[in-house]
């Protein structure tokens, strides 16, 4: 049965149910958010994991320019090497009915018969090739859905600059494209760049490799060194053009997917430890003034033998009483919310089947944070109320000294009406009262700040890639490297209006032990296109020679300027260069080195060659210029910034506003809690002081001007102390959202700190309009009665 | 008349309850020293009701508090029994409070979230040896009034109630302070009566403090304190009904 205790917890919870709920669900808001990014990382890695055993993802790759399938052998013996698999891996060019640009993709070889040993497909739809066909093909399912294509339909790519339609048989998945972009974007376009598997014959004989391979992937040995067994693989086969070995920490797909756990990681540490701090000072303020009020109520239990545990546990299960109930709101709010939000992953993360997997774990880390966040807030209170003296208690308080407030002081005095000033002496007599609803106000504003902040550091990225670093309208990439001439025949293309060379180059940049495979990019120094940027956004003039890295690589090279470098190409003949570092540039994605284009080509050992291009484009005549383009086979890829603008304001935007959105409601459901819990708090505390005021002939007006002059002089305070507090917070959280694929800038606007004080104005006049019509309701007799 | 000492009490087979010597209290240091008992010494016996009168911030309550473990000397002798109050723990304060008194306030004092029957059995389920709490409330002539929030009650009745959850759980000593102070004369008479009436029914030995010499007349033996000690006290040598007082 329930003991008289418990049934006296239980009215005093439900004459608090107001504040008890506020606090619950702030807890719950943190909590949520805890149990979502825990369980989407269970998801994600438990997916992944699973997906790469089953279908034995490789641990090594290499691309390589060719080799006879002999060396294949040779690798598989290296010590610590389990399984070699040599195919073929080739860029394509592709036609495709439905698109006027042309897209472009990656073309992999199956064995002729029997599946793969290593990154074995998986089949969505259609059928496997059949063994011995021709004329098939297998396409990535992400390519096949952007761009509307079903098994059966037909499909025209050039192989080696022929052209050739190609039977879809199947839709498939691999785990190698679990994210899948082009090499070296930052952002997925599914409907110009897909991945496509054909029989080794087929693409052996189009590419004329028959008997050779250019792409090697293999799994490691147990306990084998992945080092080591890079260092044995490149050594084989520098010789036939390998440009470098690399393993899955390397690997483009799984690198994405990591960097969303390690994202997950920080939201699953960031917010709800600021949403539940904001909950551990809400449940203080709640249980202070709950002993505040019950004072007599615990010496009385003290005086008729109750013990202090028993005492102490009486408010701690009051506290346990919020934590419970925001734990199970929290965990059952998470899991809806990780259930939208696995749903996109389907965005950017193909896996034959992910589904969202609740992290049992996750709920008792939730009920343990959460009763820390409670205790936290709580031990202060309850101590208090363990060491109140019983026979001080049943003393009345003494009644407060009050005097004239620090502003009467200065004279202007008789300047203020009677509320004012009692407001402001009553403010002044309990400075710790008004310092924690400062406080508690101060966080309400903070966390607002936070998810706007994101959300103007993601456009502020946008910005940054799109309007102040690609001034151009259009890149292309060519199939081999071509001499500058190439240049005067893309100018005569319909509606172009500039046009710039560059060439990538794949290299290796080593400083001391450390070293990074990147694709160097070489322009002209006065290029108008693919600006190169200080951390100011002021152009760096790309000097005519040395190198520019961004900021990134040189952080993780450990190098400065001035020091020297060295390149070792991976491409035509191989040479290793020393070039000196000679700036660092902004770039707020992936890592990037930039040089001037001559002196690249200079260093390469080559003339004046481009294998690439960007054009500043009259938009008008688009589609002219693009149909254009499809006519000339040497074209590998192009990328057009407005596709890739649209395209990504569906997909990847989309997503974040979605993500953003639960976190600013969570804000703003924190912000009401904290005000509406901190008016009602004044309340209560007030009551018998109000209906004093009432008594002796006070308005109702009058008295409710006291109330709303406090709130206000506080909120006044808090507002600019929770601007700032949110700027750290926001600063802590976003900055660690830092990764070698993103680093998001943080930014603050006007709008944001608009936005918060708006958000806490409001929430602050409906808490008040509250608190006013209870101070209708207010007894006058009762609380004027002799104290309980 | 015949004067009751401590020696006639003990004579009559009464045994002593409290023993107190010499006890002091002082509250605050230096200039704001207080002192608020000023070596009190008295006997309180079995059975007997008490009551303690002097004016008002002579230490009664202090004295009170004193005897009924919520707070301890300065200095001086305080026995309950053979039971040392000066030297115990807070852990035997505790199991003192919860067995030995009952204690019931000017200000009633209940707990506004629990009706009359919750606040007696909140106090019984925790004692050793208890009354139903629906038999304390009967005491008190409440036995209609068991649902009742406090808040439902007028003030006579919440401090039967305070009375009743004093002695529910039939304690050796009732420690009753001003228990009429904030009532008028005739929910004041409803009062004492109960006092009365669980004294004399139960044995308990009950001291009640007030400042109304009007209250003398229901004791055995009044006790004049002021200025912090026990100035004299004399027996009655009958003790006047409670109805028949009036102020
Ligand atoms: N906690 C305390 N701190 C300081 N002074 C106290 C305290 N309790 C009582 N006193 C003082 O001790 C004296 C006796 O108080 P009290 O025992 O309450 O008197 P009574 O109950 O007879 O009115 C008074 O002067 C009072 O101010
Ligand atoms: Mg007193």
């Amino acid at each position: 049965m329930l003991s008289n205790l418990d049934r006296k917890l239980l009215r005093d919870l439900n004459r608090m149910k107001g504040q008890v709920v506020a606090v619950a669900l702030v807890m719950a808001c943190g909590l949520a958010m805890l149990v979502m990014a825990r369980s989407l990382i269970f998801s994600l890695e438990s997916t992944r994991q699973e997906y790469y055993e089953a279908h034995r993802f490789a641990e090594v790759f290499a691309h390589l320019k060719r080799a006879p399938n002999a060396l294949a052998a040779r690798v598989a013996e290296l010590p610590g090497v389990a399984t070699a698999q040599a195919g073929i891996a080739v860029q394509v060019t592709l036609d495709l009915a439905g698109l006027d640009e042309p897209a472009s993709g990656q073309v992999r070889s199956l064995p002729d018969f029997g599946p793969p040993e290593l990154n074995r497909l998986f089949l969505r739809t259609g059928s496997w090739l059949a063994p011995g066909s021709r004329g098939e093909l297998l396409v990535s399912e992400a390519f096949a859905e952007a761009n509307q294509l079903h098994p059966g339909d037909q499909l025209a790519m050039l192989l080696n600059g022929r052209r050739k339609e190609f039977r879809i048989a199947g839709l498939v998945l691999s785990p190698e494209i679990i994210f899948e972009a082009r090499p070296g974007a930052s952002l997925p376009d599914n409907r110009t760049y897909g991945t496509f598997w054909m029989p080794y014959k087929e693409i052996a004989t189009a590419f004329d490799l028959y008997g050779a391979f250019n792409y090697l992937t293999l799994t490691l040995a147990p306990g084998a060194q992945l080092r080591s067994v890079i260092a044995a693989v490149d050594r084989l086969l520098e010789p036939y053009g390998g440009r470098g070995a690399y393993g899955r920490a390397d690997h483009p797909s799984h690198i994405r997917v990591s960097d969303e756990i390690r994202i997950l990681q920080t939201l699953s540490i960031g917010f709800p430890i600021v949403f539940l701090s904001v909950a551990a000072f809400m449940t203080n303020a709640v249980l202070s003034r709950l002993l505040t009020l019950q004072r007599e109520q615990i010496a009385i239990l003290k005086a008729f033998g109750f013990a202090n545990r028993q005492i102490v546990l009486h408010y701690l299960k009051f506290a346990f009483v919020m934590v419970v109930g925001g734990a199970v709101v929290g965990t059952l709010g998470g899991v809806a919310l990780g259930h939208r939000l696995v749903v996109m992953y389907h965005l950017f993360f193909r896996f034959p089947d992910l589904y969202f997997r609740f992290d049992r774990s996750a709920v008792v880390l939730a009920l343990g944070v959460g009763v820390g966040a409670a205790l936290l807030g709580v031990l202060s209170a309850v101590r208090r109320a363990a060491r109140l003296p019983p026979a001080e208690a049943m003393r009345p308080e003494p009644p407060a000294s009050f005097r004239p407030a620090l502003v009467e002081r200065t004279g202007i005095g008789h300047l203020f009406s009677h509320s004012f000033r009692i407001a402001v002496r009553n403010l002044e007599r309990r400075p710790a009262q008004a310092l924690f609803t400062v406080a508690g106000l101060a966080l309400a504003t903070g966390i607002l700040i936070v998810p706007n902040c994101f959300r103007d550091s993601v456009s502020e990225l946008l910005g940054f890639q799109w309007d102040v670093v690609q001034r151009q309208d259009m890149n292309l990439g060519l199939v081999e490297p071509a001499g500058v001439q190439v240049r005067d025949l893309l100018r005569q293309l319909p509606g172009v209006i500039a046009v710039e060379p560059f060439r990538g180059a794949a290299a290796r940049i080593r400083f001391g032990h450390r070293s990074r495979q990147i694709g160097i990019q070489g322009t002209p120094a006065d290029t108008q296109h693919s600006r190169v940027v200080d951390a100011w956004y002021r152009e760096i003039v790309l000097p005519s020679e040395g190198l520019v890295v961004s900021a990134k690589l040189a952080e993780v090279l450990a190098a400065k300027v001035g020091d020297e470098l060295t390149v070792q190409f991976l491409e035509g003949r191989r040479p290793v260069r020393t070039v000196p570092l000679v700036g660092v540039s902004e770039d707020l994605t992936g890592i990037a080195a930039h040089m001037e284009l001559r002196a690249l080509n200079h260093l390469l050992g080559d003339g004046d060659v481009m294998n690439g291009a960007s054009f500043t484009l009259d938009m008008a005549r688009r589609r002219e210029f693009l149909h254009a383009l499809k006519q000339i086979p040497r074209v590998s890829w192009v990328g057009i910034k407005e596709s890739l603008r649209d395209n990504f304001r569906q997909t990847t935007a989309a997503s974040i506003n979605l993500i953003q959105s639960i976190y600013l409601t969570f804000a703003i459901v924190v912000a009401f809690g904290v005000v509406y819990n901190n008016a009602r708090i004044s309340l209560a505390e007030r009551a018998r002081e109000l209906a004093t005021l009432r008594v002796i002939g006070f308005s109702e007006r009058e008295v409710g001007a006291v109330l709303i002059t406090e709130l206000t002089i506080l909120a006044l305070i808090a507002l600019p102390l929770g601007l700032l507090l949110g700027t750290g917070f926001a600063n802590g959280i976003v900055s660690a959202v830092n990764t070698e694929t993103v680093r998001l800038p943080v930014i603050f606007t006007l709008h944001n700190y608009a936005f918060a004080t708006m958000v806490v104005v409001l929430a602050s006049t409906i808490s008040a309009l509250l608190v006013l019509r209870r101070l209708k309701q207010l007894n006058l007799v009762s609380a004027l009665k002799a104290p309980e | 008349m015949e004067t009751l000492t401590p020696q006639n009490l003990a004579a009559a087979g009464r045994p002593q309850v409290f023993h107190v010597r010499g006890l002091t209290k002082v509250y605050g240091m230096g200039a704001a020293e207080v002192h608020a008992l000023a070596g009190v010494d008295l006997d309180l016996y079995a059975g007997e009701l008490a009551v303690l009168l002097g004016p008002s911030g002579s230490g009664k309550t202090t004295l009170l508090n004193n005897l009924g473990g919520l707070d301890l000397p300065t200095a001086g002798e305080l026995r309950y029994r053979d039971f040392d109050l000066t030297l115990a723990s807070e852990t035997e304060l505790t199991r003192y409070r919860r067995d030995a008194v009952g204690f019931v306030f000017q200000f009633y004092n209940l707990i506004p979230s629990l009706t009359a029957r919750e606040n007696v059995a909140l106090i019984t389920e925790i004692a050793r040896d208890p009354m139903p709490p629906e038999e304390a409330l009967h005491m008190v002539n409440l036995g209609a009034r068991l649902d009742h929030f406090p808040a439902q009650l007028s003030g006579g009745e919440q401090q039967r109630v305070a009375i009743a959850r004093a002695i529910a759980k039939r304690p050796e000593v009732l420690l009753c302070d001003e228990p009429t102070g904030a009532l008028d004369v005739r929910t004041g008479i409803v009062v004492l009566e109960a006092i009365e009436r669980v004294n004399r029914e139960l044995g308990t030995l009950t001291v009640v403090i007030t400042h109304n010499a009007v209250m003398a007349g229901m004791a055995d033996r009044v006790i004049h304190f002021s200025d912090g000690r026990v100035q004299h006290e004399h027996r009655n040598p009958t003790r006047a009904p409670a109805s028949s007082l009036n102020w």
